[in-house]
């Protein structure tokens, strides 16, 4: 993901975290289009479907998400969306659901291509969205469709009946997946799949956590581009090292005093929300020339799961961000702002996410007032270049690095 | 006044004056309890000696809401919690608000800070219904419902209350399939008033609305028709406006048959009443079905409204896309796909609590009509 496609060239260290992160992402998507050539079954996923299943059972997968954002940061969203659109989808519909249902259409996108599924795996605990989006891909292309149903939690703590629910779920989707694709379940390989994607995991959050020094020893920003390795390939013994080796690099550059923020940096803050990907540059630019860091996302937690056991498996996935209650919401983003001392929080309005924007005015009230720093919002989407500003972007983000500045006591 | 015209004001003065009904209630000394779309079990509310009201908004200007809710969420979530935080609902007990939808979990979590006095149950039903361990989640959901009741009113539930409810329930229900079927013999009957006799379910107890609804149809049966109309379908989330319904009116067009939310949807499936009734009502999700909200990888909702369509010698399918509704969004798509591999003309009508002016939708039903 990122804007690979549009920086010059130039070498990059093959032993660096980079280098292998960018590897990874392109080895995934040769090896599912590989293995669609060789006639094996390969599904579209969700981003936060319980990946140990098709892992466990060897099986291809590739993301729309992650697709969609690629895509809609090579400058393609627009044009994609209009496919969609001219098929009867209203604009008013996710950016990424529209991007990928044009590509569904039409086969191709040189953007970023993908093979066209034979099943599709969904699970909603991002938002009931993408069940509408997979049942359409399912529909239309006459392929199954499995659902891993992940309701919305009200409460603070999952219950025990919801994790028997989707306990449910996971075995009969094994149970389903294995008759589509002929692949036979072990036990022994799925505890070495949960043994490896912890250990991602856990280098995936302890890298990510290195943003609490000041200054940082990253660019906010580098974890947008890291996070479709933390999607794709959670699994994998190479994601595993290759955060590791993320990690070992913040370690380095923390006790060097060096950073990837290429800007004096002046502030911290938290980004809330998906990223711009139409924008990514116009959004990054309009921090970095400030010497603002983002320094706290969300997107961290979402997608590293640490758990002992099988149970404690099902109830990560039932904990990811968008399916908490804003109490529970809101805690978890205090307890980040405060470990990495953001001093301000600046909420991309997303046109294309109801749920992640449904309820963030009360939570970023909250959050700013507990955690006393300013607040502020645009208006973006995570695909549809047309629903950004940058004039307003830029207005807010002076705003709230204006009063970044008098919090800190400097001048008026 | 005829019997037939007193039984048609009697509902749209219901239909049109909710506040009214619930002070009424509340003047007797009833505890009332608002159900949010898309389907809140009324049976456990009305067991327990509870009035359960719809709230599905209100054609109101949005103001405080928009402290909560960014303006691409519809406006049935909208003017909900505009209508909360104005004090609309002064008196209710408790708001039961499902989440079968991102933004019905949106109005759950704004419901706790923006109208604090009027305690939200929330409603967690299982996509994958149908299995046994999915029904088992609907149970223990309604199981927390009843607790939380039980805590904001200190009214206890009974199985035996239950199981009368779920018998009055079944009754309304058939007595609004039959209802649909007797409007469409009877073309003299507005899109306005079939409204009507639909919202004002929402205002009263069940057991008094099929009463109402058994006169009123046989009233009707006296009725010598006339005239006849060109026959639609309505599909979508709601079919309310006034100013929407009478341009339907204005141009000769019979509502004979609907998929709207609001209106048929509600009514399509019974309890089985040999279950114990907390299963049965459980049961009765599991079976529900061709509904946006509900999963339905087979997309068998499209196919549901061709042969609606069909059974009704519909001329074509008006589909009514609530602004911001994505359930319905996607849908569409699939609707309109299925109806013209069958030969049936669809137009599609935005619909939003806001609009005051459907001129659009009068040229679109102009033209539509010209078709035949």
């Amino acid at each position: 993901m990122g804007e690979g496609g549009t920086k010059p060239k130039f070498t990059i260290d093959p032993d660096s975290a980079k280098f292998k992160l960018n590897e990874i992402v392109v080895k995934h998507y040769k090896e599912v289009q590989e293995a669609k050539d060789r006639g094996e079954k390969i599904g579209w996923c969700a981003s936060n479907f319980p990946q140990e299943i098709f892992q466990t059972l060897g099986i291809k997968v590739c993301y729309p998400e992650n697709q969609a954002a690629a895509i809609a940061a090579r400058g393609a969203g627009q044009r994609l969306c209009e496919i969609s659109e001219a098929e009867g989808y209203s604009n008013d519909i996710c950016a990424y659901a529209r991007i990928s249902l044009a590509h569904m259409k039409v086969g191709e996108t040189p953007e970023q291509n993908m093979p066209l599924p034979d099943f599709v795996l969904c699970c909603n605990n991002i938002c009931n969205c993408m069940i509408k989006w997979y049942e359409n891909i399912s529909k239309e292309l006459g392929i199954p469709m499995i659902l891993i149903d992940i309701p919305f939690n009200p409460d603070y703590e999952v219950s025990d009946a919801q994790v028997a629910y989707v306990r449910s779920q996971f075995l009969a989707a094994v149970e389903q997946l294995e008759e589509i694709t002929g692949k036979k379940w072990s036990d022994e390989k799925f505890r070495e799949v949960m043994d490896i994607s912890n250990r991602t995991s856990r280098a995936w959050l302890e890298a990510t956590s290195y943003t609490k020094y000041t200054p940082s020893p990253l660019n906010g920003f580098d974890l947008l581009n890291h996070m479709a390795v933390a999607v794709c390939a959670r699994g994998t013994i190479d994601a595993a090292e290759a955060f590791e080796t993320l990690l070992e690099e913040y370690k380095k550059a923390v006790k060097e005093g060096t950073s990837t923020f290429r800007a004096e940096e002046k502030y911290r803050i938290m980004f809330e929300g998906i990223a711009c990907w139409p924008h990514l540059r116009a959004t990054a630019t309009g921090l970095k020339s400030r010497g603002i860091n983002m320094v706290a996302t969300i997107y961290a937690d979402a997608f590293g799961f640490i758990y002992d056991d099988f149970d404690g498996l099902i109830r990560a996935y039932c904990n990811v961000p968008n399916a908490m209650n804003l109490e529970h919401a809101r805690d978890k983003r205090e307890a980040i702002v405060k470990n990495t001392n953001a001093e301000g929080l600046l909420v991309h309005t997303n046109r294309s996410c109801k749920l992640w924007s449904g309820f963030m005015y009360e939570m970023s009230r909250q959050i700013g007032e507990d955690c006393q720093i300013p607040v502020t919002s645009f208006d973006g989407d995570q695909a549809d270049p047309r629903n950004f500003s940058e004039a307003q972007y830029e207005t807010r983000v002076q705003g709230l690095m204006e009063i970044m500045e008098t919090n800190k006591g400097g001048k008026d | 006044m005829t019997t037939l015209n007193k039984l048609l004001d009697s509902f749209h003065e219901i239909a049109s004056s909710p506040k009214k009904q619930l002070d009424a209630y509340l003047s007797e000394g009833r505890k009332v309890v608002a159900c949010v779309p898309v389907y809140t079990p009324e049976e456990l509310i009305h067991s327990m000696g509870l009035v359960p009201m719809g709230a599905w908004g209100g054609d109101i200007e949005l103001k405080e809401s928009k402290k909560y809710f960014p303006a691409f969420i519809c406006s049935i979530m909208q003017s909900i919690l505009e209508l909360g935080i104005r004090g609309e609902y002064s008196g209710i007990s408790a708001i039961v608000v499902p989440s079968l939808c991102d933004s019905l979990k949106c109005l759950g979590q704004n419901w706790k800070y923006a109208v604090k006095d009027i305690p939200f149950i929330p409603v967690t039903y299982p996509q994958n219904r149908k299995p046994d361990w999915g029904k088992e989640l609907t149970k223990v959901s309604y199981e927390r419902i009843i607790r939380d009741l039980e805590a904001a009113t200190g009214v206890i539930f009974s199985q035996d209350a239950l199981a009368r409810s779920n018998k009055i329930y079944n009754e309304h229900n058939e007595a609004m399939r039959k209802l649909s079927e007797v409007l469409e013999q009877h073309p003299s009957i507005t899109a306005v008033q079939r409204r009507d006799i639909f919202k004002s379910a929402y205002f009263m107890e069940k057991e008094e609305h099929t009463a109402l609804v058994c006169q009123f149809m046989e009233a009707l049966s006296q009725v010598v028709e006339t005239e006849s109309k060109l026959k639609v379908i309505t599909t979508g989330i709601l079919a309310d406006s006034d100013g929407l319904l009478k341009i339907f009116d204005e141009h000769g067009l019979q509502i004979v048959g609907d998929d709207v939310a609001h209106e048929s949807r509600q009514y399509r499936i019974d309890v089985n009443l040999e279950l114990e009734p907390l299963e049965g009502l459980a049961d009765k999700f599991s079976r529900m079905d061709h509904c946006s909200v509900l999963y339905d990888p087979e997309k068998k909702r499209a196919g549901y409204i061709v042969d609606l369509a069909k059974k009704h010698k519909a001329s074509g399918v008006v589909v009514l896309i609530t602004k911001f509704c994505d359930p319905e969004e996607f849908d569409y798509v699939t609707v309109k796909r299925a109806c013209g591999e069958a030969g049936i003309p669809v137009i599609q009508i935005e619909v939003d609590r806001q609009i005051v002016n459907y001129e659009q939708a009068g040229t679109m039903i102009e033209t539509f009509k010209d078709m035949f």
